[in-house]
């Protein structure tokens, strides 16, 4: 099965163009969606996960139109919002077991198994009956991710789900998700862009509201071959090197700018040839400019 | 250092929509505010705009919108937390002292601003056009700024405080909310403390301060004196402002700037897990979706027990459910009171008491907790996730509505127990869990459940918690005041009339089922409201009104549509059955078209007001009740007879004006013509063939039907019911013009219809020769043959003469022996009786007594009876002998809380004697002294009748009460007649005060009960006091031998009734000539009586 986007366009009220004809092939496996804070990256999940209407485009999931058989998308549909909050009164279980009620599974046994498995597969078993007050922002996503895999769902959307987590909890969670099977759809929502290369096998990258890039992680680096030089210099040079150079990062390193840039040919002057990353694919996209765009495509 | 966030308080608040929706409410509502508060109360002479008025009105307002304060200023710190800020706040270099004080000066002002609608309303409402000037002195801006500054603003600070400090120490929405509930309790549990001083001196909103304040006030100084700011007032208001200092000094020491947030870490012991543990062998159980209907049924009931139980983990919820349970307790120490003695805690008068006191819990958990219902995932910011999943709104919704409905019947078997305990632990054991279970699954529950449907769609629609809070609420108003403005028909009245009273004899009686039928129509119409909603709640983001206006339709299923219009379906049947019967088979009238009526009766009538007519002088009557269908014929004649002096040519009939009542085969004898003009008014005008010459009599035979179709809009007829029928003669039909009909009161001047007096001047000669308002009779031979239902026993004045079973029916005889006055009451129910004889001393014949009761009403049998033997003795040796062979007491249902004489029958109702638990140590013996008071009635309305002018209740309900009381202190202690007489005192007391036109002497009184009740008992005991008790006895004696209907000395001699005037001669005569000053003291003129 797969996520077929067209042409998807969304403008608010306020008249941001939150989308902007979004057009993306997602086969089964994990996607990953990387963009900076307010490219839309949330505007397109919700509209999959038929929270928002769209103003143009269509969406399939398969045979089903997403945009208007909203209840038949919902059937196959598990969700994670980039934030979320828990009834603090209740158990882990007992919640769990509610939400597997909504999504329509109605034997009471199965429903017990089912929520005893996600709560040990999520190793939240242990804690099942405490109150969700206590679950700490890790436990709080794993829940997250359990009821999302209430419904053994053929397209999961997770939006931003490792925000705010410490390495060992975000590791977990990507355990977690990295198992699910081959026939789903999963939708990665972040700005981290080691978990991208770590988890996806297919990508792609919003800004301001359209697709930026799309394709196979690994592919994208290897576009960047040879392209990609660094240099550490004083603070005081570096509006000169913006003039100058592409650069598409500038970070620093104990205490000095490092910078990248990109070049067809080596440019000297200090620059060494480094191994391109997937994040130096994510900032040629962001802070590259639309000359250096063309040469990578 | 304050200043600034103070400043920011402000700024912030005038930018928020919700402060001004705040004002704008408060000032539309007080625009009409003492009208709500006093419908219904008669205010007595004091204006609508008088300074304790204008207080009164302000301090209530205050009260029921106490909880606006409690959302502006329980928010003010608690904001910060909401949006997660404190943080933020904290770090900054200010101090606690000038975070607070700028924070709640800042809410207070906007609080102030906020509450100032009701300064503003008010004064506005003055000038509003349904006042007449009459009703209002001259306007006086001062009023309203002083009752603002003294009633409102001491109270708004203290509830400021509070709400303030609740809302900062706890950081709850919800707390925040339901607090306004602990200002009711206190309110509450002042109104139950018994000592009035500190009662006053407690009421938050100083409603009985105020009352208490001006008590020795007279009408006049109500009316102009502005209200003292001295004495119990003053205290009052100190008491609540120092309180509320107190609580801010409370609050500002536990509140903790700093460690906020580490005290909310302590609280919850962190979960820790073993570190790594390798879950990847865990199969993930592949299980069945299902989306068909029997899924979502189980969703439906799963929906319904998680809401319910998240209300039910709410700690507002039971401190709702204790303060409920405690209030009952205390307040229903006071139950079905008469003359100061409680009634046994009957199921029904506990249940009464319950929903009185509880509706005010009911509805603010009707209004607070269907917001938190709509809003439960948003609050929790869980939404998104359950929007995502293919749920149904509706199922969802109706989960919700289902689960806060369970939650009402909680508190209502939580307040049938505390019913209970509180009947157990006043030794009165049958609880009869029926009353209970009618009493709210079938009165109150309907009510919330339509309102519920209400709040949830309101809540949907206006998509703001508040705002939709504040929709609800005026739609209650709204409801209210419709309904006071006479627009009451059940199909556009939401919700329909409530079910009518519930009585020991007739249960629920005919009232059941259209009530019944009138909430499932209204149910259909919840049901597609709560549809709509669901169609148009907000799923996903989008929360503009179009766009989900536009979505809505792609939300309904199939399922879903065939549902609604089921729904839909049965709601228009049911319209329509109930339309059928409220306006087809029986007559609707608006209150203007009935007004209309009345005023177009008098102008085309009034002319024949006093035209001679015959007088009936013999009445005799077949009537066939029909008590389960609720329906009866009566077919006869009357005998008139021509007393005047002059020939009369036609005879004037007025059927009584209902629709369902049908005069049919009505002739005289010797032939008439009908002149139908007047027919609208069911005045038929019988043009005789041959005049009645004067002293001639003429047969006039009718027969006249009641038959009840269906049902009607709002409550139906009590007279003629299942079982306990009674109804008197003013429903047959009567000759010439009725008083009766014409509009009454204020309206008058409305329709420029003159003033009218209650009761005409003591030499007015037309008025002289009636005993009865339009009377036509002065007395009348009486037979009638009355049948029944075989079960029942069907009572009338006369002695039995036969009784029989004749086609399944009971039938009965009666005839009185003697002439009896033109007022005789039909009586019929199931009863059980008990009989006893009297014999009189001179009159060897023994009187049959009876007293006709409901099974199991037997606790005062013996008072009554005793009562009987008590009241004839005493009065045939003091006054005169009794006229009867019978005397009879029934029992009728509790529709009208009265007892009421007829020749040798007293209609006594259930609710005033028969359920009294009358403690001999503590009471007064209430029920033996009614029963003296009605049978006193015997002689002073049966034996001898007093003109209808000023003065005739002094002669006839005066007389009775001197008589009972005498009859009283003949059986009882002198303690006993003395707390009689000192509730006679304050009864006295307190109508005075509310009385608006001035207090009449006993001689000229008309209708003012407080007068010829209260006074006259106290007044004409102070007179045998003085004279003597045979001298007063002794001038009554003369008085009935003069006076007497039938064969009164001078009655026969003279063609006019007796007055005041005549009755108070046979006392001077026999008061010495020293004490005469003192007749015209108690009698003639206005005194005050005495506390001694």
């Amino acid at each position: 099965m797969e996520l077929i986007i067209d042409n998807l366009s969304k403008t608010y009220s306020n008249g941001i163009k939150a989308l902007q004809n979004i057009s993306l092939e997602i086969p089964t496996g994990m996607f990953g969606l990387l963009g900076p804070n307010g490219a839309g990256k949330s505007t397109f999940m919700r509209t999959l996960a038929t929270l928002q209407e769209a103003d143009n485009g269509t969406v399939f999931l398969g045979k089903i139109d997403v945009l208007q058989q909203k209840n038949e998308l919902r059937q196959v549909l598990g969700y994670l919002p980039q934030q979320f909050g828990l009834y603090p009164k209740i158990s882990a279980e007992f919640l769990l077991n509610h939400f597997a009620v909504l999504k329509g599974i109605s034997n009471k046994n199965q429903r017990k198994e089912l929520v005893d498995a996600l709560l040990h597969k999520t190793n939240l078993y242990e804690v099942r009956t405490q109150k969700l007050s206590g679950f700490s922002g890790g436990m709080k996503q794993r829940f997250g991710i359990a009821q999302a895999l209430l419904n053994n769902p053929k397209l999961l959307i997770v939006d931003e789900p490792t925000a705010g987590l410490d390495p060992v909890e975000r590791n977990r969670f990507y355990n977690i998700l990295s198992e699910l099977g081959e026939q789903t759809v999963v939708i990665l929502s972040t700005h981290i862009v080691d978990d991208v290369k770590e988890l996806c096998t297919n990508m792609a990258i919003i800004n301001k509201g359209r697709v930026s890039l799309k394709g196979n992680p690994l592919q994208l680096i290897d576009n960047l071959k040879n392209k990609v030089y660094q240099k550490t210099i004083s603070k005081l040079e570096l509006e000169d090197y913006k003039q100058n150079y592409q650069v598409i990062s500038e970070k620093l390193f104990l205490g000095k700018p490092t910078i990248h840039i990109l070049s067809d040919t080596n440019p000297r002057d200090g620059f060494v040839l480094v191994n391109a990353e997937l994040e130096d694919v994510y900032f040629s996209q962001i802070f590259g400019n639309q000359s250096n765009l063309k040469s990578i495509a | 250092m304050w200043y600034p966030i103070f400043k920011f308080e402000i700024a912030y608040r005038i930018r928020r929509a919700d402060t001004y929706i705040f004002f704008l409410f408060l000032f539309l509502f007080s625009i009409a505010g003492v009208e709500f508060i006093f419908q219904g109360a008669d205010l007595g002479g004091i204006k609508k705009n008088s300074p304790i008025v204008i207080a009164k009105t302000m301090g209530a307002i205050t009260g029921i919108f106490m909880i606006l304060a409690s959302m502006i200023m329980g928010v003010s710190v608690l904001r910060d937390f909401e949006y997660e800020i404190e943080s933020l706040m904290f770090v900054n270099p200010i101090k606690k002292k000038d975070y607070l004080i700028g924070r709640f000066l800042g809410s207070f002002t906007v609080l102030l601003f906020v509450f100032s609608g009701v300064f503003f309303g008010m004064i506005l409402g003055e000038f509003m056009p349904w006042y007449h000037p009459e009703d209002l002195v001259p306007f006086n801006v001062f009023n309203y700024l002083k009752s603002f500054l003294i009633v409102i603003l001491p109270i708004l600070f203290f509830g400021a405080a509070l709400f303030f400090v609740t809302g900062a120490l706890s950081k709850k929405l919800v707390v925040v909310y339901t607090q306004g509930i602990i200002f009711f309790v206190i309110f509450m549990l002042t109104k139950a403390i018994t000592n009035d001083t500190i009662q006053a001196l407690l009421d938050p909103f100083s409603l009985t301060t105020l009352s208490l304040a001006t008590e020795s006030w007279s009408t006049l100084e109500k009316t102009t004196q502005s209200i003292p700011m001295i004495g119990i007032l003053l205290y009052n208001k100190l008491f609540w402002v120092a309180l509320g200092i107190l609580v801010l000094g409370y609050g500002y020491k536990k509140f903790n700037f700093n460690v906020v947030q580490t005290k909310r870490f302590k609280k919850k012991h962190k979960l820790t897990l073993k570190p790594e543990i390798t879950n990847n062998d865990v199969a993930i159980p592949n299980v069945e979706k299902q989306y068909d209907l029997k899924s979502k049924w189980k969703q439906l009931k799963h929906f319904s027990g998680f809401y319910f139980l998240s209300i039910c983990k709410q700690p507002s919820f039971w401190a709702i459910v204790i303060c409920g349970m405690i209030i009952i307790l205390i307040n229903s120490v006071n139950l079905g009171t008469v003359y100061g003695v409680d009634s046994y805690p009957v199921t029904y008068f506990i249940v009464e008491e319950l929903q009185e006191t509880s509706m005010y819990f009911f509805i603010i958990i009707l209004v607070f907790y269907s917001g938190e219902l709509i809003w439960k995932e948003r609050g929790a910011k869980l939404n998104l996730i359950y929007d995502a999943t293919p749920m149904s709104n509706f199922i969802q919704l109706a989960g919700k509505f289902i689960g806060l409905n369970l939650i009402y019947m909680l508190l209502m078997l939580a307040l049938i127990l505390s019913g209970i305990i509180f009947q157990t632990a006043n030794g009165y054991y049958t609880y009869e869990f029926q009353v209970y279970f009618y009493g709210f699954f079938l009165e109150i529950l309907p009510f919330l459940t339509l309102y519920t449907f209400i709040a949830f769609f309101v809540q949907v629609m206006a998509n703001h918690k508040f705002i939709g809070i504040i929709l609800v609420i005026i739609f209650f108003i709204s409801t209210i005041l419709l309904s006071a403005f006479g627009f009451d028909h059940e199909l556009y009245l939401f919700g329909g009339s409530t079910l009518g009273s519930y009585s020991d004899m007739n249960g629920y009686g005919h009232f059941l089922k259209p009530y019944l039928l009138i909430k499932s129509y209204w149910l259909c119409f919840g049901i597609t409201l709560l549809i709509v909603a669901s169609l148009f709640s907000v799923r996903g983001t989008e929360t503009n009104v179009i766009k989900r206006l536009k979505m809505s339709k792609h939300r309904i299923s199939k399922s879903l549509l065939t549902f609604g219009s089921s729904v839909v379906s049965v709601f228009i049947i049911l319209g329509s059955f109930i339309f059928y019967n409220t306006n087809i088979l029986n007559e609707y009238w608006t209150n203007s078209k009935a007004t209309d009526f009345r005023v177009a009766y008098e102008n085309t009538l009034k002319q024949f007001e006093y035209l001679p007519q015959p007088k009936i002088v013999d009445v005799n009557l077949k009537v066939e009740l029909y008590p389960s269908t609720r329906d009866y014929t009566a077919e006869g004649y009357y005998i008139l007879k021509n007393k005047t002096n002059q020939a009369i040519n036609a005879i004037h009939i007025q059927k009584q004006i209902e629709a369902n009542v049908t005069l049919d085969a009505i002739n005289f004898e010797g032939g008439a013509k009908e002149n139908t003009s007047y027919n609208v008014f069911d005045y038929h005008i019988y043009e005789l063939t041959t005049a009645l010459l004067p002293g001639d009599s003429i047969t006039m035979n009718f027969k006249q039907t009641f038959t009840t179709e269906g049902f009607e809009s709002g409550q139906s007829n009590s007279n003629i019911v299942a079982n306990g029928t009674f109804f008197n003669n003013n429903n047959f039909p009567t000759i010439g013009y009725n008083r009766k009909y014409e509009l009454s009161g204020n309206e008058r001047s409305d329709y420029n219809l003159p003033e009218r007096s209650n009761k005409a001047n003591r030499e007015d000669i037309n008025e002289l020769v009636n005993a009865r308002s339009g009377s036509d009779s002065d007395g009348i031979n009486f037979e009638m043959i009355i049948g029944t239902d075989i079960d029942q026993t069907a009572i009338v004045p006369g002695d039995l003469l036969k009784q029989w079973t004749e086609n399944n029916r009971s039938y009965f005889h009666y005839k009185s022996n003697i002439p009896m006055m033109n007022f005789y009451a039909m009586v019929s129910g199931r009863y059980e009786v008990k009989t006893d004889k009297w014999l009189s001393t001179s009159n060897a014949k023994p009187v049959d007594l009876e007293i006709h009761y409901h099974k199991g009403h037997v606790y005062n049998i013996e008072r009554m009876m005793a009562s009987m033997k008590a009241s004839l003795t005493y009065y045939s040796e003091n006054f005169s002998p009794y006229q009867y062979n019978h005397l009879r007491i029934m029992e009728f249902p509790r529709y009208a809380k009265f007892a009421q004489s007829y020749p040798g029958t007293v209609p006594f109702s259930e609710s005033i004697g028969f359920v009294l638990d009358i403690n001999d140590k503590t009471d007064v013996d209430i029920a033996f002294y009614i029963t003296a008071h009605e049978i006193a009635h015997q002689w002073f309305g049966m034996q001898v009748e007093a003109a209808n002018v000023k003065g005739q209740h002094f002669i006839l309900e005066t007389m009775s009460q001197y008589a009972a009381l005498m009859v009283l202190k003949q059986n009882y202690s002198e303690d006993k007649v003395n707390q009689f007489l000192e509730f006679q005192k304050e009864t006295y007391k307190k109508s005075q005060q509310k009385e608006a036109i001035e207090e009449p002497s006993l001689a000229l009184v008309e209708h003012q009960d407080y007068v010829y009740y209260a006074k006259g008992a106290i007044t004409m005991y102070e007179f045998q006091k003085v004279i003597g008790e045979e001298n007063v006895n002794r001038a009554l004696r003369r008085f009935l031998e003069d006076w007497n209907t039938n064969h009164g000395k001078l009655k026969t001699k003279i063609d006019r009734y007796a007055t005041s005037k005549d009755l108070l001669h046979y006392f001077r005569e026999v008061t010495p000539e020293d004490k005469h000053y003192l007749i015209a003291q108690l009698f003639e003129t206005v005194t005050e009586v005495e506390n001694d």
